[in-house]
């Protein structure tokens, strides 16, 4: 039983412009997502090589018959209607399509205004990626957010934790060494990587720069690792909004918004 | 648990906004303008980058090269030129050029021919690769030499929907003269079948597939596009597509 009577402080934890990069990004994300959903419509099949080839296919979402939706992958196939293959057609029907109306910017199928939203908040998240990158560094907290070595044997004690396998997480600062994993995989490794896959997809970047198109294997390829990186950040996304809500809602909502963020009994303000 | 139902109704309410708002603001005119400014931000920033499409190998070959156009057209004129086997076909080169030229596909066949085995990346998503041949378009223009206002190259295609709308595309001149941008006239060794545009289709491989006008029956070099059709350039262009097709 914990008491009121316990002294709580208000910290000032984030600068305005990591708040704005955040929430900038964060809706930044929410639209390439779904409009990335709305442009993998129009081809719902990914491959596993530089052309097209089907005997390459990893992933197909289609309609084998009216009002059937299948959800083929390496192979397999899985009856999905209603979500995947034959769903929602955004204007109020049901049809023929790989991810439903209800996932994608716009609702109806439009390729055209797909790529219209995808490739303006593009450049939303990348400004808002240099946005937070400048206000941590200048602030000084982007040491506390990034794995470093003497974290990694940090790792499975602080796994073991939240397993409940162990009684206390490993010391640590603002930061746990899982946090900074995720943290540092996102920003600085999956992040570069989806710009960098939509960037070979791209036949003018291409032509200027063919080792990055070859690197990840050609075309069809980086469609598949920007497709792949998504659903990384999606999970990404979904672990961090548990965790908020895990971790005091409220309090990590203000924080965000406010800057101020109220500090449980013995948690430290960081090193 | 009243708070954790306002947590999880607002992290829903939030999610489910995503589409229904994104597709009204995608209906406000005002708004669907200002996401295209992108585009031409695109067009600035890249539209005349030097680079060349990359070349493959004839192994690289795609064995099945797909159709995704408007349909092969089906007029009388079309059909009397495919019985004849194209030798009524002219190409025309008309508008800002000191020398407006007439081609014949005889006459295209005797000219320089360069062969790319280049990638066709289609705005939808999927790519192929062919071996093209044809005269490259600058040889053209070259014969035709543009006049000091020429800025764009109009290619008038034979085709068009099912409105009526026939299919047309532009380039600038910078990309006209791009060395890989070909008048192609066969594909993999064979003349090009009239369900690949048949006998003269556009190659523009540094740019996406509906760049590449199938059926091209002349070329018009101009100041401006904004008065022809929608305005915008080119079919898909008219339909919310790029100009610039290299992203």
């Amino acid at each position: 039983m914990r008491y009121s009577c316990i002294v709580q402080r208000l910290v000032y934890r984030y600068a305005l412009l990591t708040r704005l990069a955040h929430w900038f990004g964060a809706l930044a994300v929410a639209v390439l997502i779904s409009s990335g959903l709305q442009i993998f419509n129009a081809a719902p099949y990914l491959d596993a090589a530089d052309r097209s080839t089907p005997a390459r296919r990893v992933l197909s979402i289609d309609s084998p018959a009216d009002g059937v939706g299948r959800t083929t992958i390496f192979g397999r196939s899985f009856t999905t209607t209603g979500v995947l293959g034959w769903g929602s057609d955004g204007t109020g029907g049901e049809g023929a399509r790989a991810f439903p109306g209800w996932l994608t910017i716009p609702a109806y199928q439009d390729l055209a205004d797909g790529r219209r939203w995808h490739f303006f908040f593009a450049w939303v998240a990348s400004f808002a990626w240099i946005a937070w990158l400048l206000s941590s560094a200048v602030k000084g907290n982007l040491g506390e957010m990034l794995l470093r070595p003497s974290d990694l044997r940090k790792l499975w004690p602080m796994q073991a934790y939240y397993l409940r396998l162990r009684r206390e997480p490993p010391p640590h600062g603002t930061y746990n060494p899982l946090q900074k994993a995720a943290y540092t995989f996102v920003l600085f490794v999956l992040a570069p990587l989806i710009v960098l896959t939509g960037l070979a997809l791209s036949p003018g970047i291409d032509a200027i720069a063919h080792p990055l198109t070859v690197l990840f294997g050609g075309r069809q390829f980086a469609r598949l690792w920007h497709f792949v990186g998504m659903l990384l950040f999606v999970g990404f996304a979904l672990v961090h909004i548990f965790q908020v809500v895990a971790q005091g809602f409220f309090n990590q909502m203000r924080s965000m918004i406010s800057g101020w963020y109220r500090l449980r009994e013995n948690e430290s303000v960081g090193p | 648990m009243k708070r954790r139902l306002f947590i999880a109704s607002s992290i829903a309410a939030a999610l489910a906004g995503c589409a229904p708002i994104g597709t009204a603001l995608n209906d406000n005119p005002g708004f669907h303008h200002f996401l295209g400014l992108e585009g031409s931000l695109d067009a600035a920033l890249m539209g005349n980058l030097p680079g060349l499409a990359r070349e493959y190998s004839l192994a690289d070959i795609s064995k099945h090269f797909p159709v995704d156009s408007l349909p092969t057209p089906m007029t009388s004129t079309y059909r009397s030129l495919l019985e004849h086997d194209f030798r009524n076909y002219t190409l025309s080169v008309v508008g800002a050029v000191e020398r407006p030229l007439r081609l014949s596909l005889a006459q295209l066949q005797r000219m320089p021919q360069q062969r790319q085995i280049t990638r066709h990346d289609c705005v939808e998503g999927w790519s192929a690769i062919g071996a093209w041949t044809g005269v490259p378009l600058r040889r053209i223009l070259q014969l035709a030499r543009p006049r000091r206002e020429a800025r764009y190259a109009i290619f008038r295609c034979m085709d068009s929907d099912d409105q009526g709308m026939p299919y047309y595309e532009s380039l600038d001149m910078a990309q006209a003269y791009q060395p890989q941008t070909l008048l192609a006239l066969q594909l993999n060794g064979e003349p090009i079948r009239p369900d690949h545009g048949a006998p003269v289709r556009l190659r523009v491989p540094t740019q996406l597939g509906y760049k590449s006008a199938k059926w091209v029956r002349e070329i018009e070099v101009l100041g401006s596009f904004t008065h022809l059709y929608g305005g915008k350039g080119g079919y898909w262009e008219d339909q919310g597509y790029e100009w610039y097709a290299g992203i």
